[in-house]
């Protein structure tokens, strides 16, 4: 009876351990998951997300060095900027190749689309990756977390005609 | 003059009882829609007023935007099932689906592929569309549901969500 008691003890503390030790992993998947999809994958650092206020102040100073400016996305909204088409399709990703391929590497290039929040916008990844590969080291992408309307268009930033 | 005084009384009578019964045009439950005027892919516009007497689904969607995509099966089935419904405000179920895209080819290209029937319009302007401001559109998708009488009774309901709400309205 004292042994049953015991090994069925050792049972309920063996089944707890490994209970434990499975949310343990799991967790820390889940985690690394998370963290790999919100950072880690994304083709730029978190110093070339290029604030929405800031880059209208240049834009909007004649006085001021202006960035060169692409829209990657359905329709060029940022004053100035030259429409290049979505980069998820390979005609205007080297459309936006062939603009790019004379330039200094030195320029200040940025990028934007704003359809979308960037968790979903088939056409940033694209674009920051080209931009990387063709050796670029002052290129940034307009942060656009939700999409150009909320974050561009109704803060009364300048747009163009 | 009594007549006229009779008259004026009847014009303020009936001034009052309009101030009464009419909704105020809104965004919020129970207003009434905002008027939506937008070309088709015909090129001819349409009113979104001239759908009064059916229940409506204003669809603010895109071709670029996967989730819309994705919910279009979805919206074909109910547009199939409750076409010919009688609802406790309204006769039929139609779809206004307005979508906000910059370029015709994508939208004409998807709307023939799957088979879209239901209204299609679109001022190409993407968000820059003047109808995204008035109906203060965060994030697409997103839709309105309004009655015969173009009121509103219900925002961004999607999945079985929708068609619950739907089923709430249909005529026993």
């Amino acid at each position: 009876m004292v042994h049953n008691l015991l090994f069925y003890t050792n049972y309920q503390m063996k089944t707890k351990i490994l209970t434990f030790l499975f949310i343990a992993v799991a967790m820390s998947v889940f985690a690394a998951t998370e963290f790999s999809c919100q950072g880690q994958s994304d083709p730029w650092t978190p110093q070339q997300l290029l604030a929405p206020a800031d880059i209208a102040k240049v834009l909007n100073d004649p006085n001021s060095p202006q960035p060169i400016v692409y829209c990657i996305g359905m329709q060029a909204i940022v004053k100035g900027s030259i429409d290049i088409g979505p980069a998820m399709k390979e005609e205007n990703l080297n459309k936006l190749k062939q603009k790019l391929i004379n330039l200094p590497k030195k320029s200040q290039i940025v990028v934007y689309c704003g359809c979308c929040p960037f968790s979903r916008c088939p056409n940033v990844r694209p674009a920051m990756e080209l931009l990387k590969s063709m050796q670029f080291t002052n290129y940034k992408l307009l942060n656009l977390p939700q999409n150009i309307k909320v974050d561009w268009i109704d803060k009364g930033y300048p747009m163009s005609e | 003059m009594r007549i006229f005084a009779l008259a004026f009384a009847l014009l303020l009578l009936g001034g009052s009882t309009y101030t009464l019964t009419a909704q105020p045009t809104g965004l919020e439950r129970g207003n009434m829609a905002p008027e939506i005027k937008l070309p088709s892919l015909k090129g001819d516009t349409i009113a979104l007023s001239a759908l009064k007497g059916k229940f409506v689904l204003i669809d603010f969607w895109g071709t670029w935007c996967a989730p819309c995509v994705e919910e279009q099966s979805e919206l074909a089935r109910l547009y199939k099932k409750y076409k010919q419904t009688s609802f406790t405000n309204g006769t039929g179920f139609e779809i206004y689906g307005v979508a906000m895209e910059a370029k015709k080819p994508n939208w004409e290209i998807f709307v023939a592929k799957n088979n879209i029937s239901w209204i299609q319009v679109s001022d190409l302007k993407f968000w820059r569309s003047p109808v995204a401001k008035t109906y203060n559109i965060q994030e697409l998708p997103f839709n309105v549901l309004i009655d015969g009488k173009g009121v509103i009774v219900a925002k961004n309901l999607h999945g079985p969500d929708l068609e619950k709400e739907i089923g709430r309205y249909l005529r026993k």
